[in-house]
C-alpha cells in the first residue's frame, strides 16, 4: 500500500432510498493505524455509510476507497483484507465458539496450522480459553462481542469496521473491548468504529459527527470541541436538579434568562452558551425566585457529550 | 475456492444438525403424505351409502336395487319412507346417492310400450364420488335397457351378444390410479422440500443479521450459492430416493427405464428447483416471507404436475404456461422413465426445457445474491 494513501477514503458519498436521502455527501479520510470514531444519533446514516464503504450497498453518487483500492471495482481484492462487525451480532448463535472461529478461518483461507495458532490467540484475546465448546448463544453479551471481534480479526485484516460494537454491553466489558481495539491499533490496524457512547468517542484519535446524512464536524476530539464549543460550560449542582431545570426553562420562556442550552447530567445541570460565566447571576436569581437553592456553580471544560448535544441542535 | 465452499457447506450442515427437526419433518412428513395419498387414491371408490324410496315394492324394483348394489360402488343404507326424509339425509351428508322408484315401475317394464323411469339423486357437492356413482348407475341402466329391448323383440337376452370392443391399456394395465398420482405426489413433495431448504438459505441469515458478515467475507457469488446449495441438494436427493423406493415397493409403480438416466435427470431437476428457491430466498426479507413464497409457488406448480387435472386437458393458455414450470417437465420425464421406459431420444425436449429454465433462474439468483442488502 502507498504510504501516502489513507486507509479509508470516502468522497461525496450519497445514498438515496426512494425519496429518502440516508447519506448526503459524506467525505472523510482515515489514516493507517488510526482509530476513527463515527458518531451520530440513530438513523443518521452511519451504518449506510459503512455499508457503502464495504461494497454492500451501491452508492447513489460518490466513491469510496479502501487501502487505496476503489470499492466499486476492486471489492473482491478488498474483502480478504478487511474485517467487519455488523451492528447486529455477526456470529452464528447455534454454533459453538470453536465452530464459529473455524468457519471464519476457513472462509478466509487459513491453513490448518495458521487456524490452530490464530484460534488459540483469539480465545486468549476474548478470554474464552476453555470454553470453545460453548454454544455462542449461551455466552453473555460482553463475551459475545469480544468473540465477534476476535473472529473479525482472525484473518489479520488491515482495516477493521465496527458498527456499534458495544451497544448493550456492560461498562466493564466495554473497557475490555476497547483494550482489544487499542492493541490492534498499536499493531497498525486501522479501525473505523461507530458508537453512541461519548466516553468511547474520547478514546478515538479522530472523530466525525454525522447528522441527517451530513457530516457536521470532523477532527480530533479537541479540535471538535474547539470548533463547536467556544468556551467552557457552566455546571450547576442544585439540590433538586429536576425542579431547577424546569424553573430555568420557565425563566427562559419568560425572557428573564438569555437563550442557552440547559441539559440534565445526572444530578447536575450543564449550561452551554457562548459566554456561560455571565449567566451565573441571572441563573441564581431565577432559581431563588422559584424558591430553589442554586448550589455551587463551576466553569468546566466541555465534555464530548456537551459538544455532541450542542451540535445536534 | 473449494476450501471456502466446503467451509460454508459445513456450516450449513451444522445448522441443519441443530435444526434437525426441519429435515426430519420434510423427509418423514413428505413420505407419510405420499403413503396416505397413495393409499387413498389407489383404491376404487366403493360402498357409497345409498338410500332407496321404493314406491313400487315389486320383484322388478328389488332386482334394480340389487343390480345397483352388485356394482360394488354402492352399499344399500336402507329404505326411506318418504321424500322429505330422503332430502334430509342428503342434506346431512349421510348418503351419497338416492334412488326413487315410481309406483308403476314394474308395470311399465312389463308393458310392450311402457316407459319405465327411475330417479337418481347424487350428492354433487362431492363431485368425485358423484361421478363414480353416475358411471355405475349408467352402467346398470344401460344393461337393463338392453335386456328390456331384447325381451320386447322376443329374443333371449342371455343368448344375445352385442358390440364387444377389445380394450387394452398400455403402460398401466390395470389402470391403477396410484401409478398416476404417486409420481405426481412424489414430484410435488420433492419440489416443496428443495424449495423450502433453498429458500431458507439466505432469508435465514438475513433475518439473523449474519448475511452482511457473509457478504463481506471473501466469497464470490458462485461460491456462496454452491456452498448454500450443497445441503439442500443432499436433503432433496435423499428425499427423492426414499420416496422413489416407497412408490416402487408399496404401490408397485414399476421402474422400467434406466435408473442412471433417472438419477442424472433428478439431479438436474433438483438443481432447477434449488435455484428457484434461492431466488425466493434472496428476494424475501424474513424466513416467514420465504416460507409463504414457497407455498405460493409450490401451489401454483402443483396445478401443472397433472395431479388434479392432466395438463393436456387444460385450456391452451395454461398448457403454454406449463412449459415454464419445471415440475411439469420433471413429471413427464419421471412418468416416462418409470412407466414407459422412455429414453433421452423421447424426453430430450423436456430435458432441454429443464436446462434452459435452470440456466435462467440460476443466473438470476447469481446476479442478485450480492444485492441482497440493497
Amino acid at each position: 500500500m502507498d504510504a501516502q494513501r489513507p486507509a479509508i477514503l470516502a468522497q461525496d458519498l450519497v445514498k438515496r432510498f426512494g425519496d429518502f436521502t440516508a447519506v448526503n455527501g459524506v467525505s472523510f479520510e482515515v489514516q493507517p493505524g488510526q482509530i476513527f470514531g463515527f458518531l451520530g444519533p440513530n438513523g443518521a446514516g452511519k451504518t449506510t455509510t459503512i455499508r457503502m464503504i464495504l461494497g454492500l450497498l451501491k452508492p447513489t453518487a460518490g466513491r469510496a476507497e479502501v487501502l487505496g483500492l476503489p470499492v466499486a471495482q476492486a471489492a473482491a481484492q478488498i474483502r480478504p483484507r478487511v474485517g467487519y462487525m455488523s451492528q447486529r451480532f455477526s456470529l452464528y448463535n447455534d454454533l459453538t465458539v470453536r465452530q464459529n472461529l473455524t468457519f471464519f478461518g476457513r472462509a478466509y483461507g487459513l491453513s490448518d496450522a495458521e487456524l490452530a495458532e490464530r484460534m488459540r490467540q483469539a480465545l486468549d484475546m476474548a478470554g474464552l480459553a476453555g470454553r470453545e465448546h460453548v454454544r455462542t448463544k449461551d455466552l453473555s453479551g460482553g463475551w459475545r462481542q469480544r468473540l465477534a471481534l476476535s473472529a473479525a480479526v482472525l484473518h489479520r485484516p488491515q482495516v477493521l469496521f465496527l458498527d456499534e460494537p458495544t451497544a448493550g454491553v456492560d461498562p466493564v466489558s466495554r473497557r475490555a473491548f476497547w483494550d482489544m481495539l487499542y492493541s490492534l491499533a498499536a499493531e497498525g490496524v486501522t479501525v473505523l468504529v461507530t458508537t453512541h457512547y461519548m466516553d468511547e468517542a474520547e478514546h478515538c484519535q479522530r472523530l466525525a459527527f454525522i447528522q441527517r446524512g451530513r457530516l457536521t464536524a470532523c477532527g480530533s476530539p479537541e479540535e471538535i470541541k474547539r470548533s463547536l464549543m467556544p468556551g467552557p460550560v457552566l455546571e450547576l449542582a442544585p439540590a433538586d436538579a429536576g425542579a431547577a431545570l424546569q424553573a430555568l426553562r420557565r425563566a427562559q420562556q419568560a425572557g428573564r434568562l438569555p437563550p442557552a442550552e440547559i441539559e440534565l447530567y445526572g444530578s447536575r445541570l450543564h449550561v452551554v452558551a457562548p459566554e456561560a460565566h455571565r449567566l451565573r447571576r441571572p441563573i441564581a436569581r431565577a432559581l431563588k425566585a422559584a424558591g430553589l437553592d442554586p448550589g455551587p456553580m463551576d466553569l468546566i471544560e466541555p465534555s464530548l457529550e456537551d459538544v455532541f448535544i450542542a451540535s445536534m441542535r | 475456492m473449494l476450501v471456502r465452499i466446503w467451509a460454508l457447506a459445513k456450516k450449513e450442515f451444522l445448522h441443519l444438525r441443530h435444526d434437525w427437526w426441519l429435515p426430519a419433518f420434510m423427509l418423514i412428513g413428505g413420505s407419510m403424505e405420499l403413503l396416505l395419498v397413495g393409499w387413498a387414491t389407489s383404491r376404487p371408490i366403493t360402498n357409497l351409502p345409498l338410500r332407496v324410496l321404493d314406491h313400487d315394492r315389486s320383484p322388478a324394483s328389488r332386482r334394480l336395487i340389487m343390480a345397483l348394489e352388485n356394482t360394488g360402488t354402492f352399499e344399500l343404507d336402507g329404505f326411506a319412507s318418504n321424500m322429505a326424509s330422503l332430502r334430509d339425509s342428503l342434506d346431512r351428508g349421510e348418503i351419497n346417492a338416492a334412488v326413487i322408484i315410481p309406483p308403476d315401475y314394474a308395470k311399465q317394464l312389463a308393458s310392450s310400450i311402457g316407459r319405465p323411469t327411475v330417479a337418481v339423486i347424487l350428492n354433487g357437492a362431492e363431485s368425485i364420488p358423484a361421478s363414480e356413482a353416475l358411471r355405475a348407475v349408467e352402467g346398470v341402466v344401460t344393461h337393463l335397457g338392453q335386456r328390456v329391448a331384447l325381451q320386447r323383440l322376443r329374443r333371449e337376452p342371455e343368448r344375445f351378444a352385442g358390440f364387444d370392443p377389445s380394450l387394452r391399456v398400455w403402460f398401466n394395465e390395470s389402470l391403477s390410479k396410484a401409478l398416476y398420482t404417486t409420481p405426481a405426489e412424489l414430484g410435488l413433495m420433492l419440489e416443496f422440500t428443495v424449495l423450502l431448504f433453498a429458500a431458507l438459505a439466505f432469508s435465514r441469515e438475513r433475518e439473523l443479521g449474519t448475511l452482511e458478515q457473509l457478504l463481506v467475507m471473501p466469497f464470490s457469488s458462485a461460491e456462496l450459492i454452491i456452498g448454500k446449495a450443497i445441503p439442500a441438494l443432499v436433503v432433496g436427493f435423499t428425499d427423492f430416493w426414499i420416496m422413489l423406493a416407497m412408490v416402487h415397493a408399496v404401490f408397485d409403480v414399476p421402474l422400467r427405464g434406466s435408473l442412471l438416466l433417472l438419477f442424472v435427470l433428478a439431479f438436474l431437476y433438483v438443481l432447477v428447483e434449488l435455484s428457484k428457491g434461492l431466488v425466493l430466498s434472496v428476494i424475501s426479507r424474513t424466513q416467514h416471507q420465504a416460507f409463504l413464497l414457497v407455498m405460493l409457488v409450490g401451489m401454483a406448480d402443483f396445478m401443472f404436475t397433472g395431479y388434479a387435472v392432466p395438463v393436456e386437458g387444460m385450456p391452451r393458455a395454461l398448457q403454454f404456461l406449463a412449459n415454464f414450470v419445471p415440475a411439469h417437465h420433471w413429471l413427464t420425464i419421471l412418468r416416462g422413465i418409470l412407466l414407459k421406459s422412455a429414453g433421452l431420444d423421447v424426453l430430450w425436449s423436456h430435458v432441454l426445457a429443464l436446462l434452459l429454465l435452470g440456466a435462467v433462474v440460476m443466473t438470476f439468483s447469481w446476479r442478485f445474491v450480492r444485492r441482497a442488502l440493497d
